[in-house]
């Protein structure tokens, strides 16, 4: 089942790269948006869902069912319950379409890292998900000053320095500040705490990824991270005040 | 509370599926090279290469002793007539080593990417083709016998020549069988477009016909005298290794399993069987006898007439093809413990070699 799904995914950014004149770079680009936007109801419903639930955590009404019930879980989760019914909000309504989500962002980047194939194995493993694309091999990984296959360096004054990989940190921070905005527990709780750390730690996460993993990799992290950003900004989530934190807080 | 647990997950997951599928230049994953003489096995294994006594399996000297992970070797090493032991590299560079010490005598280090075959070692030189597109043609002591023949796309296949032809038969990914001159390097003649990505050594029977697999699910023989396709074979699905011509027969395989029998005039089926598992290598013809791998482990023998007389099933893949070596059958496995295993012709398993020793 997974397999026939790396095997479609492979074969429709084959398409792609034999449509841009064999560009593995643009074939990445074009293919990482392309999967985002079918995606984009997914995404729209989890920010609506979310949205929602935000907006529902901050009534009074919840407020006050947190307060009056506080000693008694069993009944604070009953009252909620209801709350929800009344309100037409699915607790797991944010958490399902990234559950749905999930999978296929992994077969996306699958995809791309096994038909980035330069060795004869992996030459191999690839053949079994290649329908007629037999043509195409080798495939052309030179993108720009970058190859595809191999972690990233431009070479400035004799310095290899790590484009790719500073993006991927910057656009990383950008889009998980825009998504993590104002998120239910936001009052310096642990949830607060835990979203501030993701925050911070995840784009140097992805840094350290981008900088050591092949750029083509790279590649589709700064793709997916503007595309994101983009979709949030055109669902009206995009608050770029949350970029600099002292202007958030304040 | 949800949303960070999915989140926690999400980092969890890419950093594992990063590390499984290794972007760091894309791992250099191939599969070992094995070549004999009369009292050692050479073989190439990653990062290292080994000589194992034939008698016994034990290790002679391995090269280089301490492991560099940007040394890697899979191409079958080559041994010169003056006895140098020539072995290629992921690192882009040519090693001349002493077959009797492991010794480095020489390397190459002109080439821009990695070399993916083995070398073709002749009494005018050596030569091997790179990742980079070119065909390098060097002499004994490491220095470029003719500047670098270029092709159009990747050089994964070995090169092969016949005694009196004075010329490399060369096959590239870029579809093409190029034949050029050893003397001076200049092309004497190459084929039209053949369909496919060629990744294997083209092949020559006693005429001088030339027998290559493509990518395009095609083994073709092509003609000496007008260089024109003579026949072409449909296989079913990439055809991978290299054919081997036998008396009146040419034996090939694909990826899917199937390996036949073609007749060498008209390249008509003769026979075929499909043992399970993909065929990547050439099979080992004997006298009577038939050998070859599949990556399910699969390690056959069969007649010349497609009977299958055994089939035993090891941990791991065969990607490397079988070796004669005296009265032994050699085996280089991949994803096994053993890096080596010898066989008599008996099938009984007389030794193996694990890099441990």
């Amino acid at each position: 089942m997974w397999d026939a799904f790396i095997t479609f995914m492979i074969n429709i950014l084959l398409y792609i790269y034999n449509l841009v004149g064999q560009n593995f770079g643009l074939a990445i680009i074009l293919f990482t948006i392309l999967v985002r936007l079918l995606m984009y109801p997914l995404t729209a419903r989890q920010v609506k869902s979310s949205k929602a639930m935000q907006d529902l955590q901050k009534s009074k009404k919840w407020q006050d069912i947190q307060e009056k019930y506080k000693d008694d879980k069993e009944k604070l989760a009953q009252k909620q319950m209801e709350v929800y019914q009344e309100m037409g909000i699915s607790p797991f309504g944010s958490c399902l379409p990234l559950l749905l989500q999930f999978p296929i962002i992994i077969g996306l980047y699958q995809a791309i890292i096994r038909t980035l194939a330069v060795t004869p194995v992996q030459l191999v493993n690839l053949s079994k998900h290649i329908n007629d694309g037999a043509q195409l091999i080798p495939i052309n990984s030179q993108f720009l000053w970058m190859e595809l296959s191999e972690p990233e360096r431009l070479q400035i004054f004799g310095l290899g320095v790590p484009i790719l990989a500073i993006l991927v940190v910057i656009t990383s921070y950008i889009q998980t500040k825009m998504v993590s905005t104002s998120a239910p527990g936001d009052d310096g709780g642990q949830g607060a705490q835990m979203s501030k750390a993701m925050s911070l730690y995840m784009p140097f996460f992805m840094g350290y990824l981008a900088l050591t993993f092949a750029s083509g990799l790279a590649l589709y992290f700064i793709a997916t991270n503007l595309t994101t950003i983009a979709q949030y900004v055109i669902l009206g989530q995009g608050d770029f005040k949350n970029l600099i934190p002292n202007f958030s807080s304040s | 509370m949800k949303k960070y647990l999915i989140l926690i997950l999400l980092i969890l997951s890419l950093s594992l599926t990063a590390s499984a599928c290794s972007g760091r230049r894309l791992s250099a994953s191939g599969w070992p090279g094995l070549t004999t003489d009369q009292e050692t096995a050479y073989l190439a294994a990653a990062q290292h290469v080994y000589a194992v006594n034939l008698n016994n399996g034990t290790l002679r000297w391995k090269y280089p002793s301490e492991a560099d992970n940007d040394a890697t070797f899979f191409g079958a090493p080559g041994l010169t007539d003056d006895g140098q032991l020539i072995v290629t590299s992921y690192d882009s560079n040519v090693y001349s080593l002493d077959p009797d010490t492991g010794n480095e005598n020489w390397s190459y280090t002109e080439a821009e990417d990695r070399f993916i075959s083995g070398s073709l070692v002749t009494s005018q030189g050596i030569f091997t083709g790179s990742a980079d597109h070119n065909l390098y043609a060097l002499d004994f002591q490491g220095n470029q016998l003719w500047p670098p023949f270029e092709t159009q796309e990747q050089i994964w296949a070995l090169p092969n020549t016949t005694e009196d032809c004075d010329c490399i038969y060369l096959a590239s990914m870029d579809h093409h069988l190029y034949v050029i001159d050893i003397d001076d390097g200049s092309l004497r003649w190459q084929t039209e477009d053949l369909g496919g990505p060629i990744v294997s050594k083209p092949s020559l029977s006693e005429n001088n016909t030339v027998f290559v697999s493509t990518f395009a699910n095609e083994i073709l023989a092509i003609g000496p005298e007008d260089h024109d396709v003579l026949w072409r074979f449909e296989t079913k699905d990439w055809a991978w290794a290299s054919p081997v011509p036998d008396g009146d027969q040419v034996y090939a395989s694909d990826l899917s399993g199937t390996f036949y029998a073609l007749n060498q005039e008209t390249g008509e089926l003769e026979w075929q069987i499909q043992p399970g598992g993909r065929i990547v290598s050439a099979p080992l013809i004997t006298e009577e006898k038939i050998y070859f791998g599949t990556d399910e482990g699969a390690f056959i023998l069969t007649s010349k007439d497609g009977t299958i007389q055994r089939n035993q099933t090891l941990e791991g893949k065969l990607y490397t093809s079988p070796v004669h070596a005296g009265d032994l059958i050699l085996i280089a496995p991949t994803d096994n413990e053993s890096l080596l295993i010898a066989y008599g012709e008996d099938g009984v398993k007389r030794w193996d070699f694990s890099p441990s020793e």
